[in-house]
């Protein structure tokens, strides 16, 4: 089993984040990697560990952070509140999506989760009455820990920090227990994972309820932290692939390996959109392009992602007993 | 009352029949093959038993539970494990962990699991090979893996598929000899077999089949010289 020394190293320094580092721009870098990493980490339980690949957990998103708007501005609930609805929402469509992954396997699933969150994109945007349609939802600002109107990056930072360490636990259970060594039979090759007395059913929904109730708690924390919900952001398959790429390039699979693929792909959106963002009216997407083949070039040398990558050049020897 | 119990099995796809009304009994403790040519429903029958196929009529029971209309996996934790004629071993976990998922089904501590995993190995000579990716395995190893792995779930019954198909003729004699020691030890086992040969030299009772239907059921020097017997595999030229 991959040590989880690593992970320590990672939590710890973003836990050291705010204590060193006062600058508003890094904070709220440090958030967004956090926050993206658990949802790529969030993504991974189902994409990972259980093998059902989705290209539509914007859904989840979505859901999550239109639990915590609506409920807020139509009925003045807390964001917490909202917080838990959404997950109890993604979870129950994690189920149906779950039942619907049994008889639709491979990229007929994914296809399938893209066509589920393009649902509720259409309805986000067009039920204009309850969610004021595609101009977005403003989140109303009320100060306070309980309506999470928090001005201090550095509270943020800890609010996400801790869903970041609960979605690497969850990872690190399936790693580790007796169910997660079951779902990894189940993803390897699910009719022998049947012969031999595994519920595969039961693990592949209840793998993805629990991503689908990760993703959208992170994206009820993100409607908060942003201040503004916009349907065609949060429903978007771009977000999907987001969520999607970061784990892959990090090390599907892994419990890590999604928290540093987002790092990475922040870091790289960033410093490209800085550098070549501005350069001219008619290279407005060149940062775009050069963004694209980067990836590409990393997933050409690290075709396992960022985790086993660096693994393999650490020590030769396969690690027993590990999914990772 | 026998252990396992298939009555009246029948199975269609479509306009073909792979399966009718197939009835035979297993003791406790016995060693039944299933014999028959190409196409003869050996491996629907099996599939059948284990829960993978649901039939169009008949019924497998298990002591007093009835298997018919349990998943398969409801049904190894009755008490049927099986083996794939066409191999599944999980190519990306190691070859203990494999075992460990079947120990797993009984066992709910991690650590118990893998020690027991380890003992099963032991016992299919696969030891040495514990740590290493299931993937490195070679076919007679990963046979041998398969059936550690069906062991780790405590089977009542085990339904061999295959055995010693494609297998190199020099690993076929280690394979027969550790079917025959798991019989010894108290296993009932129902084995489909290619090989005429192994099924005869193992077997306590065969039953044979022929387009889907059963055409002896006894002994195996008896079934093995039954005139219907001979015709399917060789045809009616060969039919003294």
């Amino acid at each position: 089993m991959r040590g989880t020394r690593p992970a320590v190293a990672f939590f710890a320094l973003a836990a050291l984040g705010p204590v060193l580092v006062r600058d508003p721009f890094l904070l709220d870098s440090l958030v967004l990697i956090l926050l993206w990493g658990s949802t790529a980490a969030a993504w991974n339980v189902a994409g990972g560990y259980a093998g059902q690949v989705s290209l539509g957990h914007a859904a989840f998103f979505g859901l999550g952070a239109y639990s915590a708007a609506l409920l807020g501005t139509k009925w003045g609930l807390s964001p917490w509140i909202g917080l838990l609805v959404g997950a109890l929402l993604a979870t129950v469509f994690g189920i149906l999506l779950g039942f619907l992954s049994n008889r639709l396997r491979g990229p007929y699933f994914a296809l399938a989760t893209i066509a589920f969150s393009q649902v509720l994109l259409i309805v986000a945007s067009r039920w204009r009455g309850f969610t004021s349609g595609s101009e977005g939802i403003p989140v109303p600002f009320r100060p306070g820990f309980w309506t999470l109107g928090i001005t201090d990056k550095r509270v943020w930072v800890a609010i996400i920090l801790v869903l970041a360490i609960l979605v690497y636990l969850v990872e690190l259970y399936l790693e580790r227990s007796r169910r997660g060594f079951q779902l990894a039979a189940v993803r390897e090759d699910e009719d022998a994972a049947l012969s031999l007395g595994v519920p595969a059913l039961w693990l592949k929904v209840a793998a993805i309820a629990a991503s689908a109730a990760l993703t959208a708690v992170a994206g009820a924390l993100w409607a908060q932290y942003v201040g503004f919900v916009d349907p065609l952001y949060v429903f978007s398959v771009d977000l999907s692939v987001r969520f999607a790429l970061a784990a892959i390039l990090g090390g599907i699979g892994t419990a890590l390996g999604p928290f540093l693929g987002a790092a990475l792909i922040l870091m790289l959106e960033t410093y490209l959109r800085a550098r070549f963002g501005g350069i001219g009216a008619g290279l407005v997407g060149i940062y775009l392009i050069i963004y694209g083949t980067a990836l590409v070039v990393m997933m050409r040398f690290a075709p396992q992602g960022l985790v086993p990558w660096v693994g393999e050049r650490f020590r030769r020897r396969p690690a027993a007993g590990s999914t990772s | 009352m026998s252990l396992l119990s298939v009555s009246g099995i029948t199975k269609r796809f479509g306009g073909i029949t792979a399966n009718r009304d197939i009835s035979f009994d297993v003791e406790a403790g016995e060693l039944v093959g299933i014999i028959g040519p190409n196409g003869s429903g050996k491996s629907t029958l099996f599939e059948v038993i284990s829960g993978f196929y649901r039939p169009d009529a008949g019924a497998v029971n298990l002591d007093r539970a009835r298997l018919t209309g349990l998943s398969a996996d409801h049904v190894c934790r009755l008490g049927v494990a099986r083996t794939f004629q066409k191999l599944r071993p999980f190519s990306g976990l190691t070859v203990v962990d494999n075992v460990m998922v079947g120990a797993l089904t009984r066992l709910h501590e991690v650590r118990h699991a893998r020690a027991r995993a380890r003992e099963l190995l032991d016992r299919v000579g696969l030891a040495e090979k514990a740590d290493e990716y299931a993937r490195t395995l070679s076919t007679g190893q990963r046979k041998r893996l398969e059936l550690a792995r069906a062991l780790a779930t405590e089977p009542r019954v085990l339904l061999l598929d295959e055995v010693t198909g494609g297998v190199d003729q020099r690993s076929i004699p280690g394979l027969v000899q550790l079917v025959r020691d798991l019989h010894r030890g108290g296993l009932t086992l129902l084995v489909v077999e290619h090989n005429m040969r192994v099924i005869t030299a193992v077997a306590q009772r065969i039953v044979a089949l022929y387009l889907g239907e059963k055409i002896a059921d006894g002994a195996p020097d008896l079934v093995t010289r039954d005139r219907r017997v001979v015709e399917a595999y060789l045809g009616q030229a060969y039919v003294q």
